[in-house]
């Protein structure tokens, strides 16, 4: 059987309940990844993750072909910054804040640290990871959307400019504006670790 | 060696934003540079600390379970509680109506039917709508018995009792876009009145309307809900504001239809204001004027208000409360918890904007692509000035639009200088009047405050003919001055200040000062005496046009007497204290005159009055 992305969707427009499981499945970590990002809640990366495929599945109609995962992360992107503007409130997360794990336990940031490493290095990891965190947060939110998808989502900046709906020169200029940024508030890990 | 390579230059390379061949340029370079080489390596270090949030996010199986038993549910689903399966109704329904057709007459028809009506119309006494209801019913039950009998099974379903709260949020009717929306801003008191019309779907029985004020302005004690249609059956019982829920209110609905219908929510907010400009245009001459005036309006609000029809008032309104500290409170009604950090929402809020600007910019152009000049009617209220906008305005929050008020050409005006150095020291200053009325092409409407500039045609040809030969026949436009107006009603005059001039001057200069008259009192002590101040007065005009100038000079007394050396020259006691002169200065001259005035001290002021 044809697995691709564009033969599920066909197959889950034509009532194939199974192929649109397969979909959230393949991408359900990546779009949450990039919600998570995007949002800095656990809480409401999953509210968005909900509602990206519940458009997903009610807008399979339109999807006119060409690739699903642009499309799949335009609607990720549309909903996150739609879902941002009505709540205007993007909360950064506190060094001291714990944050939700997927199975629904708290975990402490620390706990998000390389096991092999002693405490301390652990707890310098946790923070070093907190101000990073922090520092993507308070990105404009169309640099941050850019960030994730070119770096974490590992999408190319055509692929982003499809998403984000703009040409590549601007993906560009964003990126580059998030990066302007990042380098004046990212830990050096380096040093610190020294 | 060339020059290093930037930090901006490093990150283009190192993220791939460079173009190929600045890409290829840098490379070269980084291969001969070690300085350049080592900053590389260190924004890589640098950015390594991305890396620390490489951990993959994992979608629990149970969320992936939600997402495919949510795509299969009908989309209609959010609105309709299924406590009480239609399908009850039906079976009684029809079990009646069975009944009805089998026994027609084992009972009086009109007894029965009457009763019906008077059962169905127990539940709208609370409703203080008995009458209509009893009637509806009748006048049913006359024509349709079955209909009817259906109709009260049905209602006997719909629970008398209201809900303490919706059971889930699955029972919350969804507040959709709105269809239309005013808005009237009185300036004066930042407060608008926001009139939205909505299609509410509602269920028969009881429904839940949430809405929620979260970051704007909006006042939550002034929200109201009213049915446009069916307001016979459907019945607004509370507005709640539930505990924990802040920036939320519900309102309680009885409906005894299911289906859409429309309302109106109305409520108070704050941060929408506009404010009046004007732009005036002097000709050459500065003896007419074109005068345009315009509206700004700016939301701050909170909230976009699209596609609104938007009145302004003019006026002072008396309200108890400011609307925006009303917002600002985190309950509506002063319940005691936390307020927010304002400053902070604040913060997070501009970090947004960069993002949705581009977006919003994109409408407001092709809202501006669509524009073309609107007229803005104005009416008299009794108490305030109604200036209404044709047409309707998209007005996004943050943003401002600029719309024409009315346009008014060949105003004459008249071009004054003054000269006061007790109200503005020792420099003339500009003025231009004119009246609101019909002579001169205005009148038609009290003009608002607001800010006023004034261009004047400088004329080129006139003053540097030789040199500008090609200027057009209307000039240059300069800017002359601007200043604030205050409210100016139908058939007033109005002077603007445009400031101090600098092609005017005025030069005061004593040229003798004496004392005379002395009185004595009985113990030779001096009792009274004159002061005689001799002034010449310098006036330069060194414009292209001839210049009317008002000269006001103090006394500090008001026992005084004058004597005028001048030709041209008049003047006019302007108080008790005060004289004015008046003359007229012809281009680039200067005028002198002088004047004698007598001031009268102690007993002397006797004399005068004598």
């Amino acid at each position: 059987m044809d697995n691709t992305d564009e033969s599920l969707i066909d197959a889950h427009r034509r009532g194939d309940r199974a192929a649109f499981g397969e979909l959230v499945r393949r991408y359900g970590d990546s779009v949450l990844g990039f919600l998570f990002r995007m949002s800095n809640s656990r809480e409401l990366a999953e509210d968005f993750f909900q509602e990206t495929f519940k458009r997903v599945h009610e807008k399979a109609h339109t999807f006119r072909g060409g690739r699903f995962k642009s499309w799949l992360f335009t609607i990720a992107k549309n909903v996150a910054i739609d879902g941002l503007r009505r709540r205007r409130k993007l909360r950064v997360v506190s060094l001291e804040q714990k944050v939700d794990c997927a199975d629904g336990e708290e975990l402490s940031a620390v706990a998000l640290a390389d096991n092999s490493s002693n405490p301390s290095d652990e707890a310098v990891k946790a923070e070093q990871t907190e101000q990073v965190r922090h520092a993507i947060a308070l990105l404009p939110a169309k640099q941050r959307a850019t960030l994730v998808l070119a770096y974490y989502q590992q999408l190319n900046y055509r692929q982003v400019a499809q998403v984000m709906g703009c040409s590549i020169g601007t993906v560009k200029t964003q990126m580059f504006r998030a990066l302007k940024t990042l380098a004046q508030k990212l830990p050096d890990i380096s040093k610190e670790q020294k | 060696m060339k020059n290093h390579l930037t930090e901006k230059e490093l990150i283009e390379y190192q993220f791939k934003l460079a173009s190929e061949a600045r890409a290829e340029e840098i490379a070269e370079h980084l291969k001969d540079c070690a300085r350049c080489r080592e900053g590389l390596e260190g924004l890589k270090r640098k950015f390594a600390a991305l890396d620390l949030l490489r951990d993959e996010t994992k979608v629990s199986e149970d969320l992936i379970s939600q997402v495919i038993a949510q795509a299969e549910k009908p989309t209609q689903a959010k609105i309709v509680s299924f406590r009480k399966p239609a399908w009850i109704t039906a079976v009684a329904a029809v079990l009646l109506l069975g009944l009805l057709l089998l026994v027609p007459h084992l009972t009086r028809q009109e007894v029965q039917t009457r009763e019906v009506a008077q059962d169905l119309a127990r539940p709208a006494e609370d409703f203080g709508k008995k009458d209509t209801m009893e009637k509806f019913a009748l006048d049913l039950a006359e024509e349709k018995p079955a209909v009817v009998a259906a109709a009260k099974v049905a209602e006997k379903l719909v629970p008398d009792k209201p809900p303490f709260a919706p059971a889930s949020a699955i029972e919350l009717v969804v507040l959709p876009r709105r269809e239309k929306v005013q808005i009237t801003i009185y300036n004066s008191a930042d407060l608008t009145l926001v009139r939205e019309r909505r299609n509410l779907t509602l269920k028969k029985g009881w429904n839940w309307l949430q809405f929620m004020w979260a970051n704007t302005l909006i006042d939550p004690t002034s929200l109201s809900l009213e049915p446009l249609a069916r307001t016979d059956k459907i019945d607004i019982q509370q507005l709640v504001f539930p505990a924990r829920l802040c920036e939320l209110g519900r309102w309680l609905i009885r409906s005894q239809i299911t289906g859409q219908v429309p309302f109106e929510i109305t409520y108070f907010t704050s941060g929408l204001s506009w404010r009046a400009f004007y732009m005036g245009t002097l000709s050459a001459d500065e003896r007419k004027m074109e005068l345009a005036g315009y509206v700004r309006l700016t939301n701050k609000s909170g909230e976009d208000y699209e596609k609104a029809q938007t009145r302004l008032i003019v006026g002072k309104v008396h309200i108890l409360d400011q609307i925006a500290q009303l917002a600002k409170r985190t309950y509506p009604y002063n319940r005691p918890g936390e307020m927010w950090d304002f400053a902070e929402k604040y913060a997070e809020f501009e970090e947004e904007w960069e993002y949705y600007a581009d977006e919003i910019r994109d409408r407001v152009t092709s809202d501006l692509k669509l524009l073309r000049p609107k007229e803005i009617r104005k009416e008299g209220l009794s108490e305030y000035f109604l200036y209404t906008i044709e047409g309707t305005e998209t007005i996004p929050d943050k943003w401002g639009k600029r719309l024409l008020s009315f346009e008014a050409e060949d105003i004459e005006v008249k071009s004054l200088y003054k000269y006061d150095e007790q109200r503005w020291g020792n420099q003339a200053i500009r003025f231009v009047a004119f009246a609101n009325d019909e002579e001169h092409n205005l009148g038609e409407t009290p003009i608002p405050n607001g800010t006023v500039k004034i261009y004047s045609y400088y004329s080129a040809k006139q003053r540097f003919a030789a040199k500008y030969e090609q200027a057009d026949e209307r000039g240059h436009l300069s800017y002359v001055g601007g200043t604030n107006i205050k409210y100016i009603p139908v058939d007033e005059e109005v002077e603007l200040n445009l400031g101090p001039a600098r092609l005017v001057s005025v030069e005061p200069i004593l040229m003798n000062f004496e004392t005379d008259n002395f009185l004595y009192d009985r113990n030779k002590d001096i009792a009274g005496w004159d002061e005689i101040r001799t002034w010449k007065i310098e006036v330069t005009n060194t414009r292209t046009l001839p210049v009317e100038i008002e000269i006001t000079r103090g006394f500090d007394t008001a026992y005084w007497t004058l004597q005028l050396d001048g030709r041209d020259v008049s003047y006019k006691k302007h108080d008790a204290t005060h004289a004015r002169f008046k003359l007229e200065i012809e281009p680039r001259t200067k005028r002198k005159f002088n004047y004698t005035v007598t001031t009268y001290h102690g007993l002397r002021q006797e004399a005068l009055t004598e």
